[in-house]
Parts: structure tokens; C-alpha cells; sequence
């Protein structure tokens, strides 16, 4: 006989709610429970970054917290993203860095990423490299991610102008579709 | 079979009769940075989950009089947060720097990672070197304080009684003394310590007072007094040091893991110790 909880918890603005065990954790709950499948469960145990969200606007493992302590709290998945124009940005720089690869890793690399930036918007290379060491990434060897978010810094800061974007075999347009799907947790 | 249960207690008085309540049963979560892992594991089956993250009374860090105190429930960015921390506690500062990852820096908490009771614990090593003292409380006990020196029994294992919980730790900034912390590890983030060790001197013409703690070199985190006793009113010299070294050696007890065997560890803990000691000397 399971010992079933009711929760409430707000995912991308939207109040979800769900029975959930005492044991559940937050990424359960958001997978299982609320659909939000662009969360990827990795390791599920902390080490490896890749169900990172933003809960109550702090970069968190959604894979340590339990889904009873976010009742009634806010959580923000790479979904809940659209029309924030650093997380725009930042998705647009991996794209043009090639800081994907497989994009596994991308929604808890963006939104590590993107808590850092907003504490620290100037910030060294060698800052952006301890921010993101809590995401692995077994494709890029974490060069090209640390070239995209230190490009977004660049230029919002307005030390450096628009890259011009590269030559591929793609064209641009779908090179950008590509992109998002994968940015979207397609992948 | 998992049977977990959770519980979440409108204040600390609430939270203490849940504990006395569910006695052996009760585990008391914050940031679950370790729980949740327990649990996944299947280390951690059967238990009542006592959500103390949110209690206000558990929060805060602040000056009394000589002392800096802090609720168990800071997390460790908080610390790194906290222009206190910053300027009147570098070491642990330091610590909180090299702890886990940023992310997990978010929800890890200060009095969690006690209570937890890891030989490799990454808050008790700092703690430790600055002679902190663990305010807890139980419905049978009342409220203690202990030594965070006399904390610490065995892997996993604390005097707290299943129903205690920190309240808050408190520690003498010591303003004249020098610092240098360490944490070796396999890799700079997510690392579990193959050793980690804080140092603290307190100098005039000689050495007029030492400090050593260390983690992951025995079943518990510890301070290495006969090496401190012994480094008292001494001359910094190098026959001195190595002499030290010596001693420091005969006090800690390593195992041989995944991580180390006992013998890297133990040529780890001198050559971290001589590079702390020197560090110290250079910040003059």
C-alpha cells in the first residue's frame, strides 16, 4: 500500500498538481508527473547536472530535492524560458559555438549557465569554467560551452560585437531549427 | 520496499516532537544533498522525513559578541554569500569555495553536512581548525552544546541522539591567527576528499599557538592535538616541521579506497602539511 502525498508545485508559471510518494524526488515529479521531460535524469544521484533547474530562482539538482519540499514553490524548467532574452542569448551562443553535441546535457548547462551570468556578469573565463563544474559534458570537452557563455558575457557587457556567424554546410535557417530542437530537450 | 513518510513542522518546537515521536525512524532534511542519494541507493529504506529546510528559527548568520554564529540550515552558498564569512572566517570561506559544486552549494547546508557524519565531511575540517562549538537540541536532552571537536564517533556516526537536531554552530573568528585550507581530490569539483586539512598559526616570535584538522585521513574528521601541543611555543624551523610531520602521521589512521590507498594518503598528509605551513609563513 503506497503512502500517496498530494503536491502542488508551479512548473513554468502553471500550478501542477500530482499525488506523489514521500521519496519522490523533484525529478520524478517533473517527468512523471508534469510532463516536463527537457529535464534529463542522469546520474540521480547529484553529480552529474543534468536535471539542473531553477528553483525559486536558483540554479538546484532537481534530483535532490524531495517533490513534497517544493510544494507551493516555483520551478523553471528550459521550457519556461521563452522571451527572457539572456536565455536567448545563451541558446543562441551554444548554437553558434557548437557547444551541443549530443544536447544532453544542455538544459542543466543553460540554466547553470544562466544563474551564474545573472550573479555575475563579468565574469573570467576561469569563473565560467568553476560555474558550469557542477553540469558534465561528454562531447565537447566543455571548451566550446565556456566560448558561448563567455561570448554572451562579451556582449552584454558590450566588450565585444556580434561574431560573424561561421560557414557550414547547413543553411542558416536550418542550421537555428536544429538548434532549438535540440534546445527544447528533443534530443 | 521504500517506506518513507514527510513530515514538514510549522516551527522548531513542532519539529522536535515529530523527532521524539518517531525516535529511531526520524531523519531530519534540509537541502537532502546526501538523503536523496541514501535513498536512491537503497542505503536509506525505511524513515520519517523531517523537513527542517524552511524553519526560520535554523537560518541566519550573525555576529554575538565574540562569536559568529550560524543556523544549521545555512546553505554553503550562503557562506560564500555572506561578507562575515568572507572577511572574519577566510578559512571557512575557503572550505565553502572548494565545496561539491555550485550547484549543489545552493541546497547543501552547513549543519547537514555534520550531521552526516562523513570522515571526509568538507565543513567540519574549517569548523574544526576554528574550534566551533554545535548548539543542538531534543525534547529529551533539552539543549546542548558540544565541542564540534567531541562531535564526531565513527563513519557516519555523531553524538547526536536519532531525535537532535543543530540548532546552530559558533566559532571565535580569531582574528590573529593565520589560515590556509586545503582539499585534495581527485577532480576540483563534485570530488569526495582523498584528504583535506586546515592549518591554523597563531605566530609571534615563535609559534605561539597551532591548529590542525583533518579530513578523510580517519574514521572521523579530527584535530591532531599531540602535533598542536607539540608545535606550541616551538621555533618555525625546518627540523621542527619535519619532526611535526612526524608526529601528525602517528595520529591520523587512513584506509586504503577507491580513492587512495592508506600509504598515498599518508605522504599526501605530510607534503599538504608542510605546504600549509609554508603557505602560513608566506602571508606574513
Amino acid at each position: 500500500m503506497k503512502n500517496l502525498e498530494m503536491v502542488t508545485i508551479i512548473v513554468n508559471d502553471r500550478p501542477v498538481t500530482a499525488p506523489v510518494e514521500a521519496h519522490e524526488s523533484l525529478l520524478d515529479f517533473l517527468r512523471n508527473k508534469a510532463g516536463a521531460v527537457e529535464v534529463k535524469c542522469g546520474c540521480n544521484q547529484g553529480d552529474c547536472g543534468t536535471c539542473t533547474v531553477l528553483f525559486q530562482g536558483k540554479a538546484a539538482k532537481s534530483c535532490l530535492i524531495l517533490a513534497l519540499q517544493a510544494q507551493g514553490k516555483e520551478v523553471r524548467t528550459i521550457k519556461g524560458f521563452s522571451g527572457d532574452s539572456l536565455m536567448e542569448q545563451l541558446q543562441e551562443s551554444f548554437v553558434r559555438n557548437g557547444a551541443i553535441q549530443c544536447g544532453f546535457c544542455t538544459p542543466g548547462m543553460l540554466i547553470s549557465s544562466y544563474a551564474f551570468l545573472q550573479a555575475t556578469p563579468q565574469p573570467a573565463r576561469e569563473e565560467i569554467r568553476n560555474a558550469i563544474s557542477g553540469n558534465l559534458c561528454r562531447c565537447t570537452g566543455y571548451k566550446k560551452i565556456i566560448d558561448a557563455v563567455e561570448e554572451v558575457a562579451l556582449k552584454r557587457t558590450g566588450k565585444q560585437q556580434d561574431k560573424q556567424t561561421t560557414p557550414s554546410s547547413f543553411s542558416e535557417g536550418q542550421e537555428e531549427a536544429k538548434g532549438n530542437y535540440l534546445l527544447l530537450g528533443g534530443g | 520496499m521504500i517506506n518513507c513518510e514527510y513530515l514538514k513542522p510549522v516551527d522548531l518546537q513542532e519539529a522536535l516532537k515529530f523527532a521524539s515521536q518517531f525516535a529511531d525512524r526520524a531523519r531530519f532534511a534540509a537541502g537532502c544533498t546526501n538523503i536523496l542519494p541514501d535513498i536512491h541507493t537503497g542505503k536509506l529504506r525505511d524513515c520519517v522525513l523531517i523537513d527542517i529546510s524552511d524553519l526560520k528559527e535554523l537560518t541566519g548568520i550573525n555576529r554575538e559578541d565574540d562569536f559568529i554564529s550560524l543556523g544549521s540550515a545555512t546553505t554553503v552558498a550562503e557562506l560564500l554569500n555572506s561578507e562575515i564569512i568572507r572577511n572574519e572566517a577566510p578559512v571557512l570561506w575557503e572550505a565553502a569555495s572548494r565545496f561539491a559544486d555550485p550547484v549543489v552549494r545552493n541546497r547543501a547546508t552547513v549543519g547537514g553536512n555534520l550531521a552526516y557524519g562523513s570522515p571526509a565531511s568538507d565543513m567540519s575540517v574549517p569548523l574544526l581548525v576554528l574550534d566551533a562549538t554545535v548548539l543542538v537540541q531534543s525534547m529529551e536532552k533539552g539543549i546542548r552544546e558540544i565541542p564540534l571537536r567531541n562531535f564526531f564517533v565513527g563513519p557516519g556516526k555523531t553524538v547526536l541522539s536519532p531525535s537532535e537536531v543543530i540548532l546552530r554552530i559558533k566559532f571565535e573568528p580569531l582574528s590573529d591567527f593565520k589560515f590556509y585550507y586545503t582539499k585534495f581530490g581527485k577532480r576540483n569539483a563534485m570530488a569526495i576528499s582523498i584528504a583535506s586539512l586546515a592549518v591554523g598559526i597563531k605566530l609571534g616570535k615563535a609559534i605561539e599557538e597551532a591548529r590542525i584538522a583533518l579530513g578523510a585521513l580517519a574514521p572521523i574528521p579530527l584535530r591532531a592535538l599531540r602535533t598542536e601541543e607539540f608545535l606550541t611555543g616551538k621555533p618555525v624551523q625546518t627540523e621542527i616541521l619535519e619532526k611535526a610531520s612526524e608526529i601528525l602521521l602517528s595520529e591520523i589512521n587512513p584506509i586504503s579506497d577507491i580513492r587512495g590507498s592508506k600509504e598515498y594518503r599518508l605522504e599526501l598528509t605530510r607534503a599538504l602539511f608542510l605546504r600549509a605551513v609554508n603557505n602560513i609563513l608566506s602571508l606574513k
